[in-house]
């Protein structure tokens, strides 16, 4: 079997998460056995270079096992552009779980990064010292080509972490169906409606998960009808998932999807758990 | 109010919810919406009927010039800003943005094409058109053309649920061109109400527009996710559902008052406001219809009855009115959802099935057509032909989108067969029987037909496809741009390795285009669904006519 990641890439900086970010990705690393790339945004001067070096032997590194690229500009772009330019295939940030509300439409580093960064990207919400391994994995699909990349990614990756529990979400929503109670309808008739949605969706995940043909690990279905992305979201932040993994976006996300949510954007402004954004 | 005025008020609307509800009722038996039957209702009550019959009991029931009046027109009034607030509060923009091209496609020309249609008629001629005030002619001519451009949410939104393609392609694309359509078509609306009224207000033009925007913006950057941010401590401190619905209700009414303060009609502002609230992923589906049952059951057929009893429906009737606005009404709106839709790939009987599930009008247009009435903007006759245009085109629209629909190829597995891909066999073994189906369909390129004959034998070394009740669903993705399928009547049960163990003998096999998962779940889903009675599928054995046997089959 190939490599799930064959080069991960850290954006580092000095802040208090900034050791225990390494110590998480030095475990992700030796787990995907491979390279490993530092971002820094900053100038590189004597100082800061001998910072980041105790930071990495703090962490228990070894400065040859890895790769410091020193970029300047904007945060987010800068991180974006050096991980694309060395190659990256999957990029680990930190991030709040929860932006406040002028951020919300400004943007963070870490928010750019989740929408815009070419490669895949793991978001720690809460890294930790000890970096323990993710044991409860939470998948939504929608289907899509890039979904059945997602799934099998992760369900590698869980493999790999000799995880403990694999639940993949579908969440969906037909709105409007409430203004049918306006034209004649009746909120009999709408929970009628959503309950069969609900059980047509579970034998549909259900003839899913026979085509992905994922061995090795039992595969729980949930399907659940509300806004998607807020739903899943929830869901796996209720029942304590330790990752929680999203296709993503396919095509460049703008303003107006934050005004008017795009099923990641619910996400990315609150975050479940730790995010595993698949490219 | 004098007590005696109390006591008829109240006599009012008791008579008004009651014949509402009965003829409501009466007319959702019949099978139609039942708004229908709340008009005729007010008809009923109003001056065609009852004024003709007994005006003694009509001027006692619904007096004129009273503070009686006062109070029902206030009731009327407030029930337009609940029905545009609720109307907001369905419209999801983000699934617009979902959607994409085809929904803001067929949006777009869902408003052009009517608009331009209705403008242009109008403004050229307007004495065909009923106009009032010939010094209004541009406004009257903007507002037909608002008037044939808006589409009606909850009347299509049934329509679809009744016709059971609510959850399809098709039905996610109406409802996105709707949601769309009411937003684009309530902001011009809006704006023509703007020109009449922000004069009256002290307000230029441009300032009006400009405070509705600013308005706008504000409410849907800010507003929105203060209410995003305040609904789950009301949901969990007040009590349910009490507590969303008095929020929702007084933010709704702020935003009305702010509207109406400016010159822009108060509809404008619940709106908006709606569409904020409505936004938040906080507010459940169940307090949405919280919010809708209150408002369906108590403000909405008011409403409706009071269009009844504000006009004389027979004295305003004028034949070649309603059928010119008829006669547009369907060109513009058929002509352009179906055109933006075929523009965006939908096959020619779909793009028209859009174009009449667009053109259902109901509540909407009938909100329109009062408002520009009170406005005087337009004569009765023409508030008479846009009510009898808005019940007509709700009411045909299940029949004719159902019948553009039928037999649309790719809508269900049923649509993908033919008596010609039924064959009554006598193999032994799996290969033999999926070969022998591949071979039948003449879809497949002879020279692909081995490519094919692997792939799908190899999807059944993987996991075998055997479902239940004697069906087995051999199935491969291969690179073909609509799926096809070929169905084989074994005389001997095959080993598909089924769950219920059960040997297959009806197998279907089903090949679908290789980057669309989507499609091959939704077939195999639905044909899976098809097989769940084991007596019902084995009676399928005994058919030996193949048509016969297909008829049997849909049937399921």
């Amino acid at each position: 079997m190939s490599k799930i990641f064959s080069k991960l890439g850290l954006a580092i900086t000095f802040s208090p998460t900034g050791k225990a970010l390494l110590k998480e990705v030095q475990r992700l690393q030796k787990l995907f056995d491979a390279e490993l790339v530092l971002i820094h945004v900053g100038e590189k001067n004597y100082d800061d270079e001998a910072k980041l070096n105790t930071l990495i032997s703090q962490a228990g590194i070894d400065l040859q096992s890895l790769t410091i690229v020193w970029a300047s500009g904007d945060p987010g772009n800068a991180i974006i552009r050096s991980s694309r330019e060395a190659g990256v295939d999957l990029l680990v940030a930190g991030a709040l779980e929860k932006e406040n509300f002028m951020r919300y439409y400004i943007g963070s580093v870490a928010r750019k990064i989740m929408r815009e960064a070419a490669s895949s990207t793991l978001i720690l919400t809460s890294p930790a010292e000890q970096a323990p391994r993710f044991k409860r994995f939470f998948v939504t699909t929608d289907y899509e080509p890039a979904d059945e990349k997602t799934v099998t990614k992760s369900f590698q990756f869980a493999l790999l972490e000799n995880a403990e529990e694999f639940v993949l979400i579908r969440d969906f929503n037909f709105p409007g169906l409430s203004s049918t109670i306006i034209g004649s309808g009746s909120a009999e008739e709408t929970q009628r409606m959503r309950e069969t949605w609900v059980a047509e969706e579970e034998e549909r995940m259900k003839l899913y998960l026979r085509e992905l043909e994922l061995t090795g690990l039992p595969v729980k279905i949930k399907c659940l009808y509300g806004k998607e992305g807020w739903e899943a979201g929830n869901y796996a932040r209720e029942n304590r998932a330790d990752l929680f993994a999203v296709s993503g976006p396919a095509k460049k996300l703008k303003f107006m999807d934050r005004l008017f949510h795009n099923k990641i954007e619910y996400l990315f402004e609150n975050l479940p758990t730790n995010l595993l954004i698949i490219r | 109010m004098a007590s005696e005025h109390v006591v008829v008020f109240l006599l009012s609307i008791s008579v008004m919810l009651f014949t509402a509800k009965l003829f409501g009722e009466l007319f959702n038996r019949i099978k139609q919406p039942a708004i229908v039957g709340e008009i005729f209702a007010g008809i009923i009550l109003g001056p065609t009927v009852l004024g003709m019959i007994s005006p003694e009991t009509f001027n006692f029931l619904f007096p004129q010039n009273t503070e009686v009046k006062v109070a029902l027109d206030g009731i009327t009034s407030l029930a337009v800003i609940m029905l545009l607030l609720v109307s907001g509060i369905e419209v999801d923009l983000g699934i617009v943005l979902k959607q994409g091209k085809t929904a803001v496609t067929t949006g777009v020309m869902g408003i052009i094409f009517p608009f331009l249609t209705g403008f242009g008629f109008s403004y050229l001629f307007p004495h065909h058109m009923g106009i009032q005030d010939e010094s209004m002619r541009f406004v009257f001519a903007l507002f037909m053309g608002t008037a044939l451009s808006i589409s009606a949410l909850p009347v299509i939104a049934k329509t679809l649920m009744d016709l059971k393609i609510f959850n399809t392609q098709i039905g996610y694309i109406i409802i996105s061109a709707a949601m769309f359509n009411d937003l684009i078509g309530w902001l011009i609306f809006s704006i023509i109400l703007g020109m009449i009224g922000g004069e009256l207000h002290g307000l230029g033009f441009g300032e009006t527009i400009t405070l509705t925007l600013v308005f706008a913006a504000i409410t849907l950057l800010f507003v929105r996710r203060l209410i995003h941010k305040i609904l789950p401590w009301v949901q969990k401190n007040l009590s349910f559902p009490g507590g969303v619905l008095n929020l929702i209700l007084i933010l709704g009414f702020l935003g009305a008052a702010f509207t109406e303060f400016i010159g822009i009609h108060a509809i404008f502002g619940a709106f908006i406001i709606g569409i904020a609230a409505g936004d938040s992923a906080h507010l459940s589906e169940r307090t949405r219809e919280v919010i809708h049952q209150f408002i369906t059951n108590i403000f909405a057929p008011l409403f409706f009855v009071s269009i009844g009893l504000t006009v004389n429906f027979i004295a305003n009737f004028n034949l070649p009115l309603v059928l010119i606005i008829l006669a547009l009404s369907f060109a513009g709106k058929v002509i352009g959802c179906g055109l933006g839709a075929y523009w965006t790939g939908m096959s020619k009987n779909e793009s028209i099935a859009i174009g009449f599930g667009m053109n259902s009008r109901g509540t909407m247009e009938i909100i329109l057509g009062l408002l520009a009435l009170q406005f005087g903007l337009i004569h009765e006759s023409v508030f008479v032909a846009l009510v009898i245009m808005a019940l007509f085109t709700s009411i045909v629209s299940a029949p004719l989108m159902s019948h553009f629909l039928k037999g649309k190829e790719g809508r269900s597995f049923i649509d993908l067969l033919s008596p010609e891909l039924i064959s009554f066999t006598s193999f032994k073994n799996k290969e033999e029987v999926i070969s022998y189906l591949i071979n039948s369909l003449s879809k497949i390129p002879d020279n692909e037909k081995d490519f094919v004959f692997d792939k799908v034998m190899k999807r059944e070394k993987l996991i075998s496809t055997g479902i239940a009740n004697h069906l087995a669903i051999p199935h491969a993705k291969i690179k073909i741009k609509k799926p096809v399928a070929a169905v084989a009547v074994n005389e001997y049960g095959i080993n598909f390795e089924a769950e219920d163990k059960f040997d297959s003998r009806i197998i279907i096999l089903l090949l679908t285009p290789e980057d669309d998962m989507q499609i091959q779940l939704k077939l195999l889903s639905e044909i899976a669904g098809k097989f769940k009675n084991r007596e019902r599928v084995e009676q399928l054995f005994s058919f030996k006519d193949k048509k016969e046997f297909l008829k049997n089959l849909s049937e399921l």
